[in-house]
């Protein structure tokens, strides 16, 4: 019996410590801002492709282009959020990516009112 | 209650289960992951500020009444004229090549100023040009070859003489993406008056034309 105790208390030590790392993992991921570099999980790239944005004349984004999409992501949802400064959102946007040839612009619209002075990065994903 | 021993076969045991369950858990994880085919990334924008003086404009006045005449390339004053047949043309770029801006750049906010030294109740357009032009070339027949929009990005009373200003954010937007700034074609679209304002060649600093710009990169 007292060996039946020990043996799952080493079990249940070991399931809470590998929850934690897994609760850790999780949260590193998710709050990942994916401000620090890229992650890449079987996509269709793996490059940091370059957006632009377009203005109105008020100085308001109207559209974000991402340039040289592969031709592979096509039909992949590319999201688009628009940060300030402390990483918060001030606008997020989806299309699916059309097929073309060679590297397309993908245009993505529909943020929102957002002034690009307030604009300072962007939080970017594929999604097959 | 007995103090908990750590023994060689307790180990094996916390090893073994311990494996399992993490590879349980890097399985799922795993799994959900790679059925979405993620790539995800970020991209981090520099602000400033390119402000643009006399130093890096040019600018000119194109006259019908003198059709080939170049002269308003080196004048101190562009005149706009809304007289039938002897219409004058006032024209205004910037260098922005000290910017240094990529063309996956952009402008934030652009605000064109000019000063109007001589005033008239006319309403100065001021239209987006995207074509090449050269103070020291250009004249009233050359302005047919220029590619000019169709609709004014913002207008002016010229009424009083000092300061005007226009909003020109979305054309130098464009203009930064495109790789140069051509300007704008002022020209008076209501009124009757001859109006001036100050050319970059003016004596007095604070009458030539100027723009703020805050970019990004």
């Amino acid at each position: 019996m007292k060996r039946l105790v020990n043996t799952l208390g080493v079990v249940v030590t070991t399931a809470l410590v590998t929850a934690g790392v897994a609760a850790a993992a999780s949260l590193g991921f998710g709050s990942g801002s994916l401000g620090a570099g890229s992650v890449t999980v079987s996509g269709c790239t793996s490059s940091s492709l370059t957006a632009t944005r377009n203005v109105d004349n008020s100085g308001n984004v109207t559209q974000v282009n991402v340039l040289n999409v592969p031709q592979a992501c096509a039909g992949a949802t590319l999201a688009v959020t628009l940060e300030n400064s402390s990483h918060a959102s001030l606008g997020s946007a989806s299309t699916v990516v059309g097929t073309c040839t060679g590297g397309c612009t993908v245009t993505v619209a529909g943020f929102g009112t957002v002034s690009a002075a307030n604009l300072t990065a962007y939080a970017l994903s594929l999604t097959q | 209650m007995r103090r908990f021993r750590l023994t060689p076969r307790r180990l094996a045991v916390g090893i073994v289960c311990g494996s399992l369950s993490c590879a349980g858990v890097g399985f799922a994880a795993s799994l959900g992951l790679s059925s979405k085919g993620l790539h995800a990334w970020s991209q981090t924008l520099t602000k400033a500020t390119c402000n643009q003086t006399s130093t890096t404009a040019d600018d000119t006045y194109v006259q019908q009444a003198s059709p080939t005449s170049t002269a308003g390339g080196t004048a101190t004053t562009l005149t706009i004229s809304p007289v039938a047949l002897a219409q004058d043309y006032a024209f205004i770029r910037f260098n922005l090549s000290g910017c240094s801006l990529p063309t996956t750049g952009g402008a934030d906010s652009a605000v064109l100023t000019v000063h109007v030294t001589t005033a008239g109740a006319d309403t100065i357009s001021v239209f987006p040009v995207t074509s090449s032009w050269s103070s020291s070339t250009l004249n009233w027949n050359g302005v047919s070859s220029l590619t000019v929009g169709s609709t004014a990005t913002g207008t002016f009373s010229a009424s009083t003489t000092g300061n005007k200003t226009v909003t020109v954010t979305a054309d130098v937007d464009n203009a930064i993406k495109a790789g140069t700034l051509w300007g704008w074609e002022l020209r008076a679209t209501s009124g009757a008056a001859i109006v001036a304002i100050g050319a970059s060649e003016n004596g007095t600093a604070a009458n030539r034309p100027s723009m703020t710009l805050s970019d990004e990169k």
